[in-house]
């Protein structure tokens, strides 16, 4: 094809293609456009309860995909799903490969292109970006994102193999360190660097187990005293039983759509405002600081600006507390705190619903409603979706709930996916 | 009389130029190694001992008991024993295994020694001795299946010199340790040959339960009540977790200085992992 005097496009006979060629810059143009004008909203979330099940992988996911079609207004047909993406560790090795093809085959999604994603614990908050991006891209309409993990069906001692799995092996682990024991460090340096203490620790696991004591999908669904939970049992100095979360079976599922086709199914759409994420080095002595994740910050700071918000538009989080010290730190590094107040932020009881400045963890978070590890990312928006649209139970319903965020982070900061959902579209 | 020297709680005495390596512990009137200590670790001791005091070799002889690669990674000394082409008989040194938890280093092969007894024996406690032995022994075996992270034989050797010397890399004006393998604007970065001081500062340390601690200790922790982990800076700068010997009393405090030593971390296939821990600037 060459390019004559006039402008006008002749092909090898010196026919003109200028029309042609036009027709063809135009769609170009078009599906540029709406790649970046595209809006992608949530019109269906469900999840198992967490905790301890009798079900397998086949069961759980389809009764997480169960809930999340059920959750659709308007008649819902997963086989008009484009794209899926489910995020698991494989905890237990018992289907490492291709597990998100035997997920989608008993879930009504035969033959749809589906992946599983793996980024540790925040697997799924990956897999949600994932989908997002795909509506995004203007290459599909209707995305799943979820995720699952089955963890307590191993012997103890194959559980703290799989536990450990995802930090710096050659150098952390051969250092006795699995995850309670990095964020053991984190802990014991924060209190040194910082205005905060144990004690601090304390009022985040009280919070989020009341929190998650009135959730009905939580694993652990009991209130703690300030005392029981100060003298529990030391599992990695200073961190006790009741800094830790819970290891939990468990699956989630998150139905995301293209604007031009959400009012086919819901009038009541949960916008998602923006996708942040962000990763840093794997170990955490090759990090400068141990008491802020850095790919946190770059998460949320990317995921802010795209939606036009600050910290202080937020009205809820879903905070990745694996432990109460990640907490804690989230709550610095998401914009809640300044650096190194994060302490002072949970003595004043900040982060409690409907009386602190934003509810932190109202589904009971990681600490309470549990840590299926793949499952957690979307189980996160899944409450958040909740919130939104004002379907949780009413006596944990945050007040006048407009924008959330779900924070979902892999081992001890290595990767990081913030989102950002509304009730409204971005302006 | 000989003066006993410790280091990195070994007992050494000298000999017309000779240097017996004691393990400090007494059980049953037998001298016994500590809970992970071996001859390969005190082996390792007592070459550091000598390099860092002036002697100047690079090969030496082994028996079979030693580890000859661990040795190498730790020191760079050479031994026929890992290498085909060293002559044996045109060593440096020679490292002879005495009897029960002893290592004598001569320049001669010469099999007869007369060492003081060291001072600063102290007797191991019986159901630590046997506790410990029974767990290196059932974790050794070729039977026992780890349920570790897999840390393959290449992977542990890649990073043999540097988790076992504290070997860095220089580049563009900084120390890097643990290695990597290009910088942030893509440039390959070159191999580690410059040692970090054998000294840095805790930072940070936790002591996880028995319970909490990776599977790769399941044996041994239940004995010795969890593992001990430190997070330090070394005074070049990088950072770096390490466990606490096992044989050290110590509750750590950010601040302490801390040196390293040649130590067993696990078995795996039957074959022992080897790597640095951490002593207390004290002992």
């Amino acid at each position: 094809m060459f390019v004559a005097g006039d402008g006008a496009f002749l092909d090898s006979t010196g026919a003109s293609l200028g029309f042609r060629a036009e027709t063809n810059r135009l769609n170009q143009m078009l599906v540029h456009l709406r790649r970046v004008m595209v809006d992608v909203a949530i019109i269906g979330a469900g999840q198992t309860k967490y905790g301890n099940h009798q079900l397998g992988l086949k069961g759980m996911w389809a009764e997480a995909a169960e809930n999340a079609f059920a959750s659709v207004d308007k008649n819902f047909d997963p086989r008009q799903v484009d794209e899926a993406f489910i995020g698991s560790v494989a905890f237990g090795g018992g289907q490492l490969g291709n597990t998100a093809a035997l997920l989608t085959e008993h879930s009504g999604m035969e033959g749809v292109a589906v992946r599983r994603v793996e980024n540790a614990c925040a697997s799924s908050g990956f897999a949600l970006r994932d989908a997002w991006m795909a509506i995004k891209s203007g290459q599909a309409d209707i995305v799943v994102a979820g995720g699952i993990e089955k963890m307590n069906d191993l012997s103890p001692e194959r559980k703290r193999f799989w536990l450990g799995v995802s930090g710096d092996t050659e150098w952390e682990r051969l250092a006795g360190l699995t995850f309670p024991g990095t964020y053991a460090l984190m802990a014991r340096r924060h209190f040194h660097e910082h205005p905060s203490s144990h004690d601090d620790l304390v009022h985040i696991s009280v919070k989020n187990h009341k929190h998650g004591f009135e959730n009905q999908q939580a694993h652990l669904r009991k209130q703690v005293s300030f005392e029981k939970a100060a003298g529990g049992f030391m599992v990695a100095d200073p961190l006790t039983l009741y800094d830790c979360c819970p290891t939990s079976d468990g699956a989630s599922c998150v139905i995301l759509a293209a604007d031009h086709v959400v009012r086919q199914f819901t009038d009541d759409p949960v916008w998602v405002r923006a996708s942040g994420a962000g990763s840093d080095r794997l170990a955490l002595h090759d990090r400068p600081s141990i008491t802020q994740l850095v790919a946190t910050q770059k998460a949320s700071k990317s995921a802010y600006s795209a939606a036009g918000i600050t910290a202080r538009d937020v009205d809820l989080a879903e905070v990745h507390d694996c432990f109460t010290i990640a907490e804690m730190i989230a709550t610095e590094d998401l914009g809640f705190a300044d650096s190194g107040q994060g302490g002072i932020f949970a003595r004043n009881g900040e982060g409690i619903r409907n009386e602190g400045s934003v509810c932190l963890n109202p589904s009971g978070g990681l600490k309470s409603k549990g840590h299926p590890l793949g499952a957690t990312g979307t189980g996160q928006a899944v409450e958040v979706f909740k919130q939104l649209r004002g379907s949780v139970e009413s006596e944990r319903q945050v007040r006048d709930a407009e924008i959330g965020i779900t924070h979902n982070v892999g081992g001890s900061g290595a990767t990081c996916a913030v989102h950002v959902f509304g009730r409204d579209r971005n302006e | 009389m000989s003066e006993t020297t410790e280091w990195k709680g070994y007992l050494l005495s000298h000999s017309n130029g000779s240097l017996l390596l004691q393990s400090p512990y007494i059980h049953d009137g037998s001298t016994v190694f500590g809970p992970d200590s071996d001859s390969t670790t005190m082996a390792v001791a007592g070459i550091q001992y000598l390099l860092a005091h002036g002697q100047k070799f690079t090969t030496i002889r082994l028996p079979n008991s030693i580890d000859a690669q661990v040795v190498y990674m730790s020191t760079s000394v050479d031994s026929p024993q890992r290498n085909e082409e060293l002559e044996d008989d045109v060593v440096d040194w020679h490292l002879i295994d005495g009897e029960e938890a002893t290592l004598v280093l001569s320049q001669s092969d010469d099999n007869h020694y007369e060492f003081d007894e060291p001072s600063g024996t102290e007797l191991m406690d019986t159901d630590l001795f046997k506790d410990m032995k029974a767990a290196w022994e059932q974790e050794c075996s070729p039977q026992h299946v780890s349920q570790g992270a897999y840390v393959s034989q290449s992977q542990y050797h890649e990073g043999g010199a540097a988790r076992l010397s504290l070997a860095s890399q220089k580049f563009a004006g900084k120390t890097i340790w643990p290695p990597r393998q290009m910088d942030s604007l893509g440039t390959r970065l070159p191999r580690e040959d410059a040692l970090l001081a054998d000294a840095a500062t805790v930072e940070s340390w936790t002591k996880l339960s028995a319970a909490g601690a990776p599977s790769e200790f399941s044996l041994r922790a239940p004995i010795l009540g969890g593992v001990q982990t430190v997070l330090v800076k070394f005074e070049e700068g990088p950072r770096g977790v390490f466990l606490v010997c096992d044989d050290v009393d110590y509750s750590p405090r950010i601040g302490d200085q801390v040196h390293f030593a040649v130590r067993r971390i696990y078995a795996q296939e039957g074959l022992i992992r080897y790597g640095l821990k951490a002593i207390p600037h004290s002992v």
